[in-house]
């Protein structure tokens, strides 16, 4: 099963937890919640540290644009 | 010898002799002793170690012939005090000025010219003037709009291209292009170069600033270090203000001085106090559009972007410790309540062993009482007939059949040889 977009995947993580907070999760859909909502922050932890790591290698360049004067 | 004589008398003189009683004459009513004002118009002047004016009567015409003039000069050795003195107040002498001298007069008999020796100056009348000639100048500029004319020009947001009226070497000029250099910012400077004192000055600034003005700079700028009033007089040369307040680049003045303003920096579009705080306000502007335009966004993308991982962390974080807690409460909930129902059941289950352990002692004690063996200690005995059968009636047996008497310590043979009635 495709994980969405940002907001989509973390709707869909937040129904999860939403479920959980509600007591609605059987002991047998435990198992398969648990592991779809890993899933989705296991990609949403994949695509924060590839973001992130864009973001350093343009930080510098921002921040001297930002300081310089 | 007295005019009066020599009039009367048919004496003839020699040319020398005339100048001789002609000089003694004029000596003797406008001589050295007898110092005069006069008051004209400078129609001519010049200078060379010695000034040399031609004074008219004021408002009269070139053009007329007959108009007197007189032929005044100031010796160097009285010009040069006086020469200053009007410098420092900006005053010069030149053609239209209205100026009163004061001296003798003199006569040059090898040219056969009389004239007017000059020894002082009205100064005051002539600063006078000049301030007078001044406030008619404004306020003609001021009738035509021409004040604000420069003002209303639309001003780069990033004044970059410069045009410079100013003369290179001089301290202004070094300070002022040292400001925009020295900035960090790519200005480009295009300079027209002029003199910025004297009586060339003013033209040579006018063409410069039209030349600059067609080059669709950004602005132009007008720069000129401190000096004298003198000095200075070519920025409130009323050709010059046109020259700027009809310009379509705005023009900054950079003129240094610590009196009043000149006209130029009133016509201009900004005025500066000294070339250096103009080369720092055009900075500034530039800095102030880096700032407002590049800086300060960068920063804010630099703080949201940072703000929109922390807040992205944040979340994932958090739901994944809530993802933990959820599912571990969700197990824990599980196990509690299995266990309360193992506890329940084990509970239930001792109380029904417990039932039927009394249930079965109760029924063992009630058994107990019918156990054979009680009985036959007791003395009573249990008869089995040839099958094996018990006993119960005398119709179990037959008479002659042997039957087995069990006893409490054990069993006999016996044979049957009749029967009895009923037990009594």
């Amino acid at each position: 099963m495709t994980i969405g977009d940002w907001n989509e995947a973390a709707n869909e993580l937040n129904a999860i937890v939403a479920s959980f907070d509600e007591g609605e999760v059987s002991v047998d859909d435990l198992f398969v919640k648990l592991e779809r909502a890993t899933e989705i922050i296991e990609s949403l932890e994949a695509r924060l540290d590839a973001t992130k790591a864009k973001v350093e290698e343009l930080t510098p360049r921002i921040a001297r644009v930002a300081e310089e004067q | 010898m007295p005019l009066d004589d020599a009039s009367s008398d048919e004496t003839i003189f020699e040319v020398g002799q005339f100048y001789e009683l002609l000089t003694a004459q004029l000596e003797s009513a406008f001589g050295r002793r007898h110092p005069r004002w006069v008051r004209g118009e400078i129609a001519k002047v010049y200078e060379k170690v010695h000034l040399y004016v031609d004074l008219v009567d004021a408002g009269s015409a070139s053009s007329d012939t007959k108009r007197p003039v007189l032929n005044a000069h100031c010796w160097g050795s009285q010009w040069n005090p006086l020469k200053k003195k009007l410098a420092v107040d900006g005053v010069t002498l030149k053609p239209g000025t209205i100026v009163n001298f004061y001296g003798y007069v003199d006569v040059y008999a090898p040219q056969g010219r009389i004239g007017f020796t000059v020894t002082s100056i009205d100064v005051e009348g002539l600063l006078g003037d000049v301030a007078r000639r001044r406030q008619e100048l404004i306020a003609r500029l001021q009738a035509e709009g021409l004040l604000e004319a420069n003002k209303r020009c639309a001003l780069s947001p990033v004044p970059l291209r410069v045009g410079l009226v100013a003369s290179p070497g001089t301290e202004g000029f070094s300070d002022f292009t040292g400001q925009l250099l020295n900035s960090g910012y790519g200005f480009e400077i295009t300079l027209v170069k002029t003199s910025v004192q004297g009586e060339a000055a003013p033209a040579q600034i006018v063409s410069a600033i039209e030349a600059l003005d067609e080059r669709y700079l950004d602005i132009i700028c007008l720069v000129r270090g401190g000096g004298s009033k003198g000095d200075l007089a070519c920025f409130d040369d009323e050709r010059v203000a046109r020259a700027i307040a009809t310009a379509s680049t705005p023009v900054f003045t950079g003129i240094g001085h610590t009196g009043d303003e000149s006209i130029a920096d009133m016509v201009a579009h900004t005025r500066s106090i000294t070339p250096t705080k103009l080369g720092e306000e055009i900075a500034s502007i530039v800095a102030q559009w880096d700032q407002r335009n590049i800086r300060v966004p960068a920063q804010k993308v630099l703080n949201a972007t940072q703000a929109i991982l922390d807040e992205a962390s944040e979340y994932v974080g958090e739901r994944r410790r809530t993802m933990i807690f959820a599912v571990r409460d969700r197990l824990r909930s599980e196990a509690r309540h299995l266990g309360a129902v193992r506890r329940r059941l084990v509970l239930q289950g001792s109380h029904l062993l417990d039932s039927a352990s009394q249930m079965l002692l109760s029924n063992r004690q009630l058994l107990s009482a019918y156990d054979p063996k009680k009985r036959l200690a007791q003395g009573w005995s249990i008869v089995t007939g040839a099958h094996g059968n018990v006993v119960r009636a005398l119709s179990d047996v037959r008479i002659g059949e042997s039957v087995r008497v069990m006893v409490s310590d054990g069993s006999f043979e016996s044979t049957v040889n009749g029967k009895g009635g009923p037990p009594t």
